[in-house]
């Protein structure tokens, strides 16, 4: 479904990524795993249409994609939640959700992607009208989150969606993102925490300062022994 | 007492019109992050334009301002595009100065070519209506008209803000960038927008404006400093902020005419602002 | 070697260029000395302006307010009769006291709001001059009693920019100029590294205020005549600034190249066209703003032209030593620090019934808990639970709502930032801070220059050398910090807290997103500072496994209350700290494993 093919992304003056590539089959998990400022969430911005790619390949459902505006993928099915949220704070929960069919062709579909976005968090339906910079920081990822669905994306992305947010409620929305794969969304998943990312994903990229340097299963990463030294302190 | 309520109905209005005049700017500093030292002179260039078109054909008002409007709707954006957005590229230091510098120059040179084309000396539209009257209080129907003119405006300001696209893009832009641009709002795109639409609020503005009172070419910072302090008190992007603001400083300016000295009323709002940075370093409805 | 002699072929060059400008007038050509003198005039104005501007990062657009005041006042007291230095002396002192004053609100306000705030100065101090008649004249302005001083003044002013360009060059090698420098880049670390910013930030407004009223006190005696649109004009008001951004601003030679090039212009279209001055004048303003607001020197092409290349040198580039001077650095690795004793019974940061309170959110609710020196202590909770609260309220970036902080026995109340970093508490941030655009030697050296004991701004470079060996960034010894990865900003970072000499090191979160290798590294790093020179350490942390490497105990918060204190192992099994911290970790902790 999507392909990058030795993608290398500039940030003005510095080179983030130099050599990333990877391969994402229609409805699977994929993590990306890597220390900060290794180009995870560069990469997710190249594919989203945030950074302009220097060179390479994005290929996504057999389309080469050329420096792809964000209205364009979201239009296109892809979705992000970034990493941070970055909510409409003055904004009410709903009008947050709204934004989200904002670059969406057809905008009167909104009521049927609101209804299975309370579906998935029905606190929101409670939080409606409140403006979303009153909410909690686990309340808050599940507006983006939703914010991010309004637009039934076929692929989604996450960045770091656990920061910040109490463990209880991680739980809840792991088991949401559960339910959005049942449907057949194929994810990304950025995230710090190794052990929560391989439960989670069915394979796993390590991006190493700016390349992708390791491939595989959870099982085949967890055997390699150069995988486990380097990442989770063993 | 009765001059000390025309003082005041004059104020309101004024106020009003300073209102939309910094709303206008408001939105733009909202969206486009940039402060437009030229603003108030748009304002100037509109009022000498529109009133040399009225003393020379003989146009309604309200056709002036349907032609000024979109005239400066096209002008601002292409400028936007031209000397502005090519800065965002740059520093955040060399931005600052870089828009500083355009806007300034900019300001020089429209109020030089303007006095050179029209004259330096003040000039308005001389539309005599009969006026009303309640009590021993005259009104006239030139200021109820430019009442409702502005009242009309904010209401349609306020219903683009809240219930058209470009208006949540507008919102959700000035909150939350990058969230937005996740959302596939275009910002660059918007951003023109936001300024052309923000610099012809100004044009229709100034029409009203110059309905009332004398413009001239040079007053344009002047009003830019108090549309700044306007946004100030009111809060950037809050419109009936802006409006109770602006109709405080312009019966404040009034009341300064008539107890004190008129000369004076310029450095009023200067002050203010001052004052009111003071204590508020960000505006007094910015979050900490 | 070379550079003495470099010193030596600078001072000649020097005198000659002084030596050749000051025969100008005695040439008895009045025109020719007349641009002469509006260049130095430019020059003593653009410079002036730049110490605050290009140095400190604040562009006061209303700089030529001092001017017109300078001119003022000047002209008042010669109009009484008084003599040419004692008119010049009180321009100065009437102009230095209006910058003291105004610079109370002024510094309140940054960025876009500072611009705007004293650019609409100038219309203010037009109406006052305006108005203002008994003192001012008001629109008729006022003559001076002088005739033919071209000369005279023209001779004056240049001493003035020689000055000038003197006060330019102590500036940038003394430890002033470096404090100008960190507040330019970012002023909160700047105070919690020790600098004091209030006071440089007035003292420089008040240096650049009182060349400014020299400015106009000379042109006025040159012009015999002043009234308010000439000094207070917006039209005039910008072309000093103009001039300095067009060359670079914060450069060596930029405001010397550009009010060279610019004035000379000016001149030519004075004489050359009629009319549509303000319209060239903006035109001029916009093009410099729209295509090299960062100033022509500082483009690409010019480091290809040797002459240029020369003149587009930055400030830290004269400092700092040569590359040979940095191979014979320290090899040993042993850091100048002071080693700490235990302070026996007296904990050494003590916190009772903090609480912390923003509006509505209380962020930290009565929290008491002590640190014995010598410990390193692990503070942990939720995202929400007040930790970096907690920092901040020790480091003072907040001042707590109720409660005491207490240092060493000391009560930390009414101690202001850079007071606390001097009595020994040094921090990181979650995301590094770097000095942008200084080099990764200067970050190192500000601290150093700015501690109990300062260092003159050269030992602080050679000193920073051994903390930057020590966190093995010496390959990028004169590049800037903007330019660093993540992990290397987060070394310079560490080194640059222990630059601070910290009795107490905060670390907030240092290791997330850093590969465990990487953690290990800083891991050693803080065990070493502790075990070798006492350093007491409080590290917040999600990473366990990091903390679980070196903590002696650790805190617990959640909500802004303290849940638990103790070793680690204990913390993790405390029944509150696994429901609300752990979620559903909390059966594998309660297994024995742990969760990263």
């Amino acid at each position: 479904m999507l392909s990058l093919k030795n993608l290398s992304v500039n940030h003005g003056p510095l080179t983030a990524l130099w050599d990333v590539s990877l391969d994402v089959r229609r409805g699977e998990k994929v993590g990306l795993l890597g220390a900060n400022g290794a180009g995870k969430s560069t990469t997710m911005g190249a594919i989203v249409g945030l950074y302009p790619k220097a060179s390479g390949t994005i290929t996504y459902n057999g389309q080469v994609l050329e420096r792809p505006s964000t209205a364009q993928t979201v239009a296109g099915g892809i979705a992000m939640v970034p990493e941070g949220r970055r909510l409409f704070a003055a904004m009410s929960v709903l009008e947050n959700l709204e934004m989200g069919v904002y670059a969406v062709a057809n905008r009167k579909d909104m009521a049927v992607s609101l209804a299975r976005v309370y579906e998935l968090f029905p606190i929101l339906r409670e939080k409606a009208t409140q403006n979303a910079g009153e909410l909690s920081g686990g309340q808050q990822q599940m507006v983006a989150i939703g914010r991010a669905l309004m637009s039934r994306p076929r692929l989604l992305l996450l960045d770091e969606p656990f920061i910040g947010v109490a463990p209880k409620l991680i739980d809840e929305i792991l088991s949401a993102l559960h339910s959005i794969a049942v449907e057949g969304v194929t994810m990304i998943l950025v995230e710090q925490n190794t052990h929560r990312a391989l439960d989670f994903v069915d394979r796993a990229y390590v991006i190493e300062n700016g390349h992708t340097v390791l491939e595989g299963s959870r099982e085949q990463l967890l055997a390699d022994p150069t995988f486990a030294s380097k990442f989770l302190g063993l | 007492m009765e001059v000390l309520l025309q003082v005041l109905i004059g104020g309101i209005l004024l106020g009003g019109l300073y209102a939309l005049v910094a709303f206008g700017l408001s939105l733009i500093y909202g969206v486009v992050r940039i402060l437009n030292f030229a603003h108030g002179t748009l304002l100037a260039v509109s009022g000498v334009l529109a009133s040399l078109v009225f003393a020379s054909w003989q146009l309604h008002p309200l056709l002036i301002a349907a032609l000024l409007a979109p005239l400066m709707f096209a002008c601002a954006y292409a400028y936007y595009h031209v000397l502005l957005r090519p800065l965002t590229r740059r520093s955040h230091f060399e931005a600052t100065v870089g828009t500083v510098l355009v806007t300034v120059g900019t300001l020089m040179i429209l109020s030089d070519l303007t006095a050179m084309a029209a004259g330096a000396t003040q000039r308005n539209i001389p539309v005599r209506l009969e006026a009303l009257e309640f009590g021993d209080i005259v009104v006239s129907t030139t200021q109820l008209l430019i009442l409702l003119g502005i009242a009309l405006l904010t209401a349609m300001m306020h219903v683009i803000l809240k219930r058209t696209w470009f208006g949540r893009a507008v919102r959700a832009v000035t909150q939350e960038p990058v969230g937005a641009e996740i959302c596939g709002v275009q910002s660059t795109r918007l951003k023109a927008l936001t300024f052309a639409f923000g610099s012809a609020t100004v044009a229709i503005a100034a029409v009203l404006y110059v309905l009332s009172f004398p413009v001239d070419p040079y007053m344009g910072f002047g009003l830019t400093v108090k549309a700044f302090t306007i946004i100030v008190v009111g809060g950037v992007g809050n419109l009936p902020g802006a409006l109770l603001a602006g109709i405080f400083l312009g019966v404040a300016e009034g009341l300064t005419g008539l107890y004190w000295k008129p000369e004076w009323a310029p450095a009023l709002s200067v002050i203010l602002m001052l004052l009111i940075l003071v204590a508020y370093p960000k505006g007094v409805g910015a979050k900490t | 070697m070379s550079k003495s002699l470099n010193a030596v072929t600078g001072w000649a060059l020097g005198t000659f260029g002084v030596a050749a400008l000051a025969s100008l007038p005695f040439l008895g050509n009045a025109y020719l000395t007349t641009i002469g003198f509006t260049v130095l005039i430019a020059y003593i104005l653009g410079q002036s302006w730049d110490w605050v501007a290009g140095e400190m990062g604040y562009v006061n657009l209303g700089h030529y307010c001092f001017y017109g005041i300078g001119a003022y006042a000047f002209a008042i007291l010669l109009v009484g009769n008084w003599p040419l230095w004692v008119a010049i002396g009180f321009a100065v002192v009437v102009t230095a006291l209006a910058a003291l004053v105004i610079s109370v609100p002024l510094f309140r306000l940054q960025g876009d709001y500072f611009a705007f705030a004293t650019l609409a100065l100038l219309p203010l101090m037009e109406v006052l001059a305006y108005n203002l008649t008994p003192i001012t004249n008001g629109a008729d302005g006022i003559v001076l009693p002088v005739a033919q001083v071209l000369q005279p003044a023209y001779l004056i002013a240049l001493g003035v920019c020689v000055l000038t360009f003197m006060v330019t060059l102590r500036i940038n090698a003394s430890r002033f100029g470096y404090a100008l420098k960190s507040i330019r880049n970012d002023e909160q670390v700047a105070e919690t590294v020790g600098v004091h910013i209030a006071p440089i930030k007035r003292r420089v407004l008040v240096l650049s205020a009182a060349f400014g009223a020299v400015a106009g006190a000379v042109q006025a005696w040159q012009m015999s005549y002043i009234d308010p649109a000439t000094v207070f004009g917006l039209n005039v008001a910008l072309v000093p600034v103009a001039m300095v951004l067009f060359a670079g601003s914060g450069l060596r030679w930029g405001p010397v190249v550009g009010v060279l090039v610019l004035a000379t212009l000016q001149q030519w279209l004075l004489v050359n066209v009629k009319g549509f001055q303000a319209t060239l004048y903006g035109l001029i303003v916009l093009l410099i703003g729209r295509f090299m607001p960062g100033g022509f020197l500082r483009a690409r092409w010019v480091k290809k032209v040797p002459l240029l290349r020369a003149l587009a040198r930055e400030h830290h580039e004269y400092m700092g030593e040569t590359a040979t001077a940095a191979q014979t650095s320290a090899a040993s690795k042993e850091l100048p620090l002071p080693r700490y004793a235990a302070l026996g019974s007296t904990p050494l940061i003590q916190l009772e019934n903090v609480r912390m309170q923003f509006g509505g959110n209380v962020a930290v609710k009565d929290v008491s808990l002590q640190i014995q020196s010598g410990e390193i202590v692990g503070l942990i909770g939720p995202n929400g639970s007040g930790k970096t609260t907690l920092f901040n309220c020790i480091s003072r970036v907040y001042t707590p709502t109720e409660g005491r902080v207490l240092f060493a026995g000391q009560d930390l109340k009414g101690c202001s930032r850079d007071q606390i970093a001097r009595l020994g508490v040094g921090r990181t941030y979650q995301i590094p801070r770097p000095f942008g655009d200084l080099t990764v030697q200067e970050n190192i050296a500000i601290p150093l220059m700015f501690n109990e004991q300062p260092l003159s701004p050269r030992d602080a470079m050679r000193e920073a050398r051994v903390f930057i060996e020590y966190a093995e960034l010496g390959h990028r010894l004169r590049e800037r910090a903007d330019g660093l990865s993540v992990q290397e900003k987060k070394a310079l970072e560490f080194a640059r807290a222990l630059a601070c000499k910290p009795r107490l090191l905060l670390v907030d979160e240092v290791a997330s997103g850093l590969t465990p290798g990487e953690v290990q590294r800083f891991v050693d790093h803080i065990r070493h500072v502790r075990d070798r020179y006492g350093m007491t350490v409080i590290w917040v942390e999600h990473i366990f496994s990091a903390l679980e490497k070196v903590v002696d105990r650790v805190i617990a918060l959640e909500e802004g209350t303290l849940i638990a204190d103790g070793p680690l192992a204990d913390v993790v099994r405390n029944e509150r700290v696994l429901s609300t911290y752990l979620g559903s970790a909390a059966p594998k902790a309660k297994a024995g494993e742990h969760t990263c």
